[in-house]
C-alpha cells in the first residue's frame, strides 16, 4: 500500500487542479453548488476511468520496463515536479510530469520505446493546437444552431446553463478516461496492480482530489473563464472535453489545462479578440518544456538514490 | 424535473412581468393626474389622489425590483443575464421616479400650466407615455419573442425626436410669454423633466436592443 502512496498523491493533485477545468464556470457563477459539481464530477471521472482509461495505461506502461521501486520513483518524481511547478506558478501538466519521469527511468534502463514516445510527444504538440481547431469548429457549429433557435433571454439562459453542466460532466468523463493512466499506469507496468484495480484506484484518487481540495482552484479558474461570455465559456469547455476525449481514444494522457488554453485561443480567433495574453502563453511554453525535463531529472536522481548502497569502511 | 431545476428563474420571470404591470399602473395614474391638473389648474382632490396612487405604484415597483435583485443574487440565472437584467431594471426604474417627480413639482410648487402650452403639454405627455408603452412591449419581447424589438426601438427613437422638438417649442413659448420670470424658470424645469421621460425610454430601449443583440453569437 505504501508503494502506491506516490500514485495516490499524484491522483489527488490531479483531481484538485483539473476539476476546475471542467466545472469552473458552473460553480464560480453559482449555477451549481460546489458539492453537487464535485460529487457529479467524481462520479463521471470514475466512469471515464473505468470505461475508457485502459488505452492510456497500455501506452504508458509500454514506454519502458519498470520494477516496483522504479514505479514508485516515477510517481514521486512526477508528484514532486507537479508541486515544484505549482510553487513556481507555472501551468502543470501531470501527463508531462509522468512521462518525463518514465523517460528518466527508461534512460537509466536503456530501454525506451521510441515509437511510443514519438506518439506521446506528437500528442503533446497536438493538444493545444487540436483544442484551438476544435474550438473554432465547435463555435461555428453551435453559433449557427443557437442563432437559428431565436431564443428569448430566459430560454437562452436555461439552454446555456444546461449545456454548461452537460459539458462539465462530459469533461469530467474525458478527464477520467484520459488522465487515469498518469496515476497508476506505472504500477501496472511494474506488475504491482491489475488493470481493473489500477483504473479503480486511479479514478478514486482523482475523486479524492476533487472532493477535498478542488474548491479554491475551481473558484479561481472559474472566475477567469466566466470573464468570457457564457456562450464562449461553453464552447471552451466542450472543445476541451472533446480534445481530451479524442486523446483518450488514441491512448495518450494529455493536459486538460493546455487543452483549455488552446480552446480559449480558438474562441479568441473566431471573435477577433485576444483572449490569452503573451505572458500567459510564455508561462505555458515554459511549463511545457520544463515539466518533462525536471521530472526526468528528479526520477534519475531518485533512481540513483535507490541504488546507493552502504559500504562499511574496511 | 426541469421546472424544479429552473424554479428561481421562473420566479424572476413572473416578478419581472409583475414589475412591468406595476409600472403600467404608475404610468396610467400619472396620465390621469396630469389631465386632472390640466382640467382644473391648481391642486385638486382628484389630482392628489392620483399623485398618491402614482407614488404607491412607484414604491411597489421599487419593492418588486428589490425582490428580483435578492432572487438573482440567490443563484438564479447565469451572471451575464443577471447583470443585464439588474442593469435594465435599474434604468427602467428612473421612469416612474420621473413621473412622481413631475407630480410632486406640480403639487409642492403649486404649478399652473398656462393655456398657451396646454396643447403642447398634452402632446408631450401622450408621446412620452406612448414611448413607455412601446418600451414595456419591448422588454416583454426580450423575454418572449425577440423579433419585435428592432421595430419598437425605431418607434421609441422616433418619439424621442418628436418630444425633443415639442420640448424646445414649449420652452421658447414660455420665455416668449409675459408670465412672471420665476414662473418661467419653474415651468422650464418641469418641461425638461417631462422631456426626460422619452429620453429615458429611448436609453432603456437601446439597452434592451443591446441585450438582445448580445444573445446572437
Amino acid at each position: 500500500m505504501l508503494s502506491l502512496l506516490g500514485g495516490i498523491f499524484l491522483g489527488w493533485s490531479l483531481g484538485a487542479n483539473d476539476a476546475s477545468n471542467v466545472f469552473g464556470p458552473a460553480v464560480s457563477s453559482r449555477m451549481l453548488k460546489f458539492w453537487s459539481a464535485a460529487t457529479s464530477a467524481s462520479l463521471f471521472v470514475l466512469l471515464g476511468a473505468l470505461l475508457q482509461g485502459e488505452s492510456g495505461i497500455q501506452t504508458l506502461k509500454g514506454l519502458t520496463q519498470l520494477s516496483l521501486e522504479y514505479a514508485v520513483a516515477c510517481t514521486f518524481a512526477a508528484a514532486l515536479t507537479v508541486t515544484l511547478m505549482t510553487l513556481l506558478r507555472l501551468p502543470i501538466s501531470t501527463s508531462q510530469a509522468v512521462v518525463g519521469a518514465i523517460l528518466g527511468i527508461a534512460i537509466l534502463n536503456r530501454q525506451l520505446n521510441l515509437q511510443g514516445l514519438e506518439k506521446i510527444v506528437a500528442c503533446w504538440v497536438g493538444t493545444p493546437l487540436g483544442a484551438t481547431i476544435i474550438s473554432i469548429a465547435v463555435y461555428k457549429i453551435l453559433a449557427a444552431l443557437y442563432n437559428g433557435l431565436r431564443l428569448n433571454l430566459f430560454q437562452s439562459d436555461s439552454l446555456i446553463r444546461i449545456c454548461l453542466i452537460g459539458a462539465g460532466l462530459y469533461g469530467a468523463y474525458a478527464l477520467g478516461a484520459n488522465n487515469v493512466a498518469n496515476v497508476t499506469a506505472v504500477f501496472v507496468g511494474a506488475g504491482h496492480l491489475g488493470l481493473f484495480s489500477a483504473l479503480l484506484l486511479g479514478g478514486l484518487s482523482i475523486d479524492l482530489g476533487i472532493l477535498t481540495f478542488s474548491k479554491p482552484v475551481i473558484e479561481t479558474v472559474g472566475r477567469k473563464l466566466v470573464r468570457l461570455d457564457a456562450f464562449s465559456a461553453l464552447v471552451v469547455l466542450l472543445a476541451e472535453a472533446i480534445t481530451v476525449h479524442i486523446y483518450a481514444f488514441i491512448g495518450v494522457p494529455v493536459s486538460t489545462s493546455q487543452a483549455l488554453i488552446g480552446a480559449v485561443l480558438g474562441v479568441g480567433f473566431v471573435r477577433g479578440v485576444r483572449t490569452v495574453s503573451k505572458r500567459t502563453l510564455g508561462h505555458i511554453l515554459t511549463g511545457w518544456f520544463l515539466t518533462p525535463v525536471v521530472s526526468c531529472f528528479i526520477a534519475l536522481v531518485l533512481a540513483f538514490i535507490l541504488h546507493l548502497q552502504y559500504m562499511p569502511p574496511k | 424535473m426541469l421546472k424544479f431545476f429552473f424554479k428561481k428563474q421562473q420566479q424572476v420571470e413572473s416578478l419581472i412581468y409583475e414589475y412591468l404591470g406595476t409600472l403600467k399602473l404608475a404610468k396610467d395614474n400619472f396620465h390621469d393626474a396630469i389631465y386632472a391638473c390640466l382640467a382644473s389648474p391648481g391642486v385638486c382632490d382628484t389630482f392628489d389622489f392620483l399623485r398618491e396612487q402614482t407614488h404607491k405604484f412607484e414604491s411597489k415597483a421599487d419593492d418588486i425590483r428589490e425582490e428580483i435583485k435578492t432572487l438573482m443574487y440567490g443563484k438564479a440565472l447565469i451572471p451575464e443575464s443577471r447583470g443585464d437584467i439588474l442593469g435594465l431594471l435599474e434604468e427602467m426604474d428612473r421612469i416612474p421616479r420621473l413621473l412622481e417627480l413631475i407630480l410632486r413639482m406640480i403639487e409642492t410648487q403649486k404649478l399652473v400650466i398656462p393655456d398657451f402650452i396646454v396643447e403642447d403639454c398634452e402632446d408631450l405627455i401622450e408621446i412620452s407615455l406612448e414611448s413607455c408603452d412601446f418600451l414595456f412591449k419591448e422588454v416583454e419581447a426580450l423575454f418572449k419573442e425577440r423579433k419585435e424589438i428592432r421595430a419598437l426601438v425605431s418607434k421609441i427613437d422616433n418619439n424621442e425626436s418628436r418630444c425633443d422638438h415639442i420640448e424646445r417649442r414649449m420652452i421658447t413659448k414660455i420665455f416668449d410669454s409675459d408670465i412672471d420670470p420665476f414662473q418661467k424658470l419653474q415651468l422650464k424645469e418641469m418641461v425638461i423633466i417631462m422631456g426626460e421621460i422619452s429620453d429615458q425610454a429611448d436609453r432603456v430601449s437601446k439597452r434592451v436592443h443591446i441585450i438582445s443583440l448580445k444573445r446572437r453569437v
